[in-house]
């Protein structure tokens, strides 16, 4: 097997000295979507700006390795980066209107993400800006180019981030919430456009999500975290199937959904994620699991092998499905 | 109609854009266009659709919060007039709402026992130990602690603060409450113990919800009726088992198809239907249907005509020429 495009190795990013994100490790493969889900300050996304190194200044960079294609980009130096930034790796966020300039037509956005990392002319790069959008399905592509950020959707203005992020071909994409922002039939839009993309070009994708519905859609692998440490890894449809920490399980019970009585009781997860500065030496999910016993206080679970590819890091995960079971 | 909580007749708000120097007025932006609707003592009916359809604009026409420009709502047998403080301040006591942002409703500044006992307060029904004790039972109501009273917003997570919210909304015994996204900006973990509390709240009290949302399976799991509204339209009611099992509007088939199911293997089983284009503006709107712009079984018809809602025999409305087809 080929080597995977992204390969994140024991990540630690710290705040104040209090680990954020601890011990975070995941792999993409080429055109594969791999979603990281959690809860907001699960540190999901603080971990997708660390892959690029655009992490805010009181995030420190603690520990670990990001392999972009063999490269570690948690070694190099700013101006390297910069050069890594929308060539090899993009990004596209939740609120496109905000990653938009607001003073510039779209095209010459689009035009000047290639001018950046490739020597074209003026004139090439607007005949690939046009290329782009077309190949993105938007239509009128002439008018589209000389509008301004203000003069589209939201749906249109993610569809412009997404070929800004994509016009210079990079291998990884990350994606954070991209579709929180938008309304479910332009959300449809956009996450079949992004299959579809991943498909034709065997881009690697990496997408921040909390929602449920958007993973069982597009993504292959999740990694699920809490408290700034995977919990679970597995396939998409192994985790919903049988998932094997009980804050998965949890979570999947905790969320309304076709075939369960209508207005029954729905699971939920008793307590709040507990700040960094709190965690000691167990388990990160202890003071909130109904499955805690001694150990789990005492001593953290590392991540083991259920199956091919699915990872849980419980003491008790023998004892999870009887929790699906209950809820 | 006698005995119902809510009762909403052709209503309509029109935005007005005023003209300015060299600049001709705009048509007015009819964000809410001739809708009806009723809601029955402890029915849930969820109110669907995409942003800009008008949803929370009804919301606060219901309050009084925006005037209407033409029909009539009422409220408890009484007519909602924007412009008249006792009949809102009358209304008010009937009909409360819970928002999105719990923290964006709550003053900072004022400890959650007087946010909660303000409104009894105000209107004279309760002081000193009695409104103590009012404040306390509501706490408890919502599953926090009476000795939490003195604390402060901040000292309390957003779902904690939604709870506040709700405990407020129910201080003077409404018989209506008005959801406007009350669990869109929670966590996953925490909507499902407010959506638990707003069911128990609703079988101990026997108040109605008009509970807006764009997210349908939460309207699923709360609704007992739902209405569908398309750039400032109804454009199908129905019962909630009804609406999710035999959808007939286009526009519901396509918001059902849209929203993704947490689970793989039905989401991933569902025919494919991406709704082509997107929202036309509410200030410049097709004539004909509104929907017609985007809908997949739009004729020459549904682009000169407006489709009436007409009422089927299992209890469902749709405003579609094409329905059956």
């Amino acid at each position: 097997m080929a080597a995977p495009v992204l390969d994140i190795d024991r990540l630690r990013l710290d705040i104040g000295g209090a680990a954020v994100v601890d011990g975070l490790s995941l792999s993409v493969d080429e055109g594969e979507i791999v979603a990281l889900v959690g809860e907001s300050g699960c540190g999901k996304s603080l971990s997708a700006l660390a892959v690029l190194r655009l992490l805010p200044d009181a995030v420190r960079l603690a520990g670990g390795r990001i392999l972009l294609e063999g490269k570690d980009l948690a070694s190099l130096d700013m101006s390297a980066m910069a050069g890594i930034r929308g060539r090899d790796a993009s990004i596209i966020f939740q609120e496109p209107t905000a990653s938009l300039d607001p003073l510039m037509p779209v095209g010459d956005q689009i035009a000047e993400a290639l001018t950046a990392h490739r020597s074209v002319s003026a004139q090439e790069a607007r005949r690939r800006a046009r290329e782009m959008l077309v190949s993105i399905g938007i239509s009128d592509p002439d008018r589209r180019l000389a509008q301004y950020p203000f003069e589209l959707s939201g749906g249109m203005c993610q569809r412009i981030m997404i070929a800004i992020a994509l016009i210079c071909g990079p291998r990884l994409l990350i994606a954070d919430e991209p579709t929180t922002a938008l309304d479910v039939t332009i959300q449809a839009q956009i996450l079949h456009l992004i299959r579809q993309l991943v498909a034709e070009r065997g881009t690697a994708v990496l997408l921040i999500t909390h929602d449920m519905g958007v993973v069982a859609d597009i993504a292959d692998r999740v990694v699920v975290m809490y408290a700034g440490r995977v919990a679970e890894t597995a396939t998409a449809e192994e985790l919903f199937r049988a998932p094997r920490h009980p804050y998965t399980a949890l979570l999947l019970a905790s969320m309304p959904r076709a075939g369960i009585m209508p207005k029954s009781r729905l699971a939920t997860i008793e307590g709040t994620v507990p700040p960094p500065s709190s965690h000691g030496a167990g388990c990160r999910f202890a003071s909130r699991c109904p499955l805690v016993e001694d150990r789990c206080r005492i001593e953290s679970p590392p991540l083991v092998d259920h199956a091919p590819g699915h990872l849980a890091a419980c003491w008790r995960s023998d004892q999870v499905a009887r929790l699906g079971a209950a809820a | 109609m006698s005995g119902v909580v809510l009762d909403v007749r052709d209503a309509a708000v029109h935005f007005r854009s005023r003209g300015g120097f060299l600049r001709k007025a705009a048509p007015p932006l009819k964000a809410v266009d001739g809708v009806s609707l009723a809601i029955a003592p402890g029915e849930t009916l969820g109110l669907v659709g995409e942003s800009g359809c008008g949803k929370s604009t009804l919301a606060n026409a219901i309050l009084g919060l925006v005037p209407l420009t033409g029909g009539r709502i009422e409220v408890a047998g009484r007519a909602v007039d924007s412009a008249d403080r006792d009949s809102l301040s009358a209304i008010r006591s009937d009909a409360q709402m819970v928002f999105q942002d719990p923290a964006l409703s709550l003053n900072p500044r004022l400890s959650i026992g007087a946010a909660i006992g303000e409104p009894l307060l105000v209107r004279g029904l309760a002081t000193g130990t009695a409104l103590r004790d009012r404040v306390a039972a509501l706490l408890k109501a919502v599953g926090l602690e009476p000795d939490h009273a003195s604390r402060f917003p901040h000292a309390f997570s957003g779902g904690q603060r939604q709870r506040i919210v709700i405990a407020r909304a129910l201080a003077l015994q409404p018989k209506l409450v008005i959801c406007d996204e009350p669990v869109s900006a929670l966590d996953v973990s925490v909507r499902a113990q407010i959506l638990n509390l707003l069911v128990d709240l609703q079988r101990e009290r026997g108040m109605s919800y008009l509970f807006v949302s764009h997210d349908l399976s939460v309207v699923r799991h709360i609704a007992d009726r739902v209405a569908v509204m398309y750039l400032g339209r109804i454009v199908e009611t129905a019962s909630m088992s009804v609406l999710f099992g035999k959808p007939r509007h286009p526009y519901t088939q396509a918001l059902l198809a849209a929203a993704p199911e947490p689970d793989p293997v039905r989401q991933r089983a569902k025919p494919r239907r991406v709704l082509d284009g997107e929202l036309p503006s509410p200030a410049n709107l097709p004539p004909g249907c509104a929907f017609s712009s985007r809908c997949p079984l739009a004729s020459d018809l549904c682009r000169s005509e407006r489709p009436k809602l007409a009422a089927r025999p299992d209890g469902a409305s749709v405003a579609c020429h094409h329905a059956e087809e």
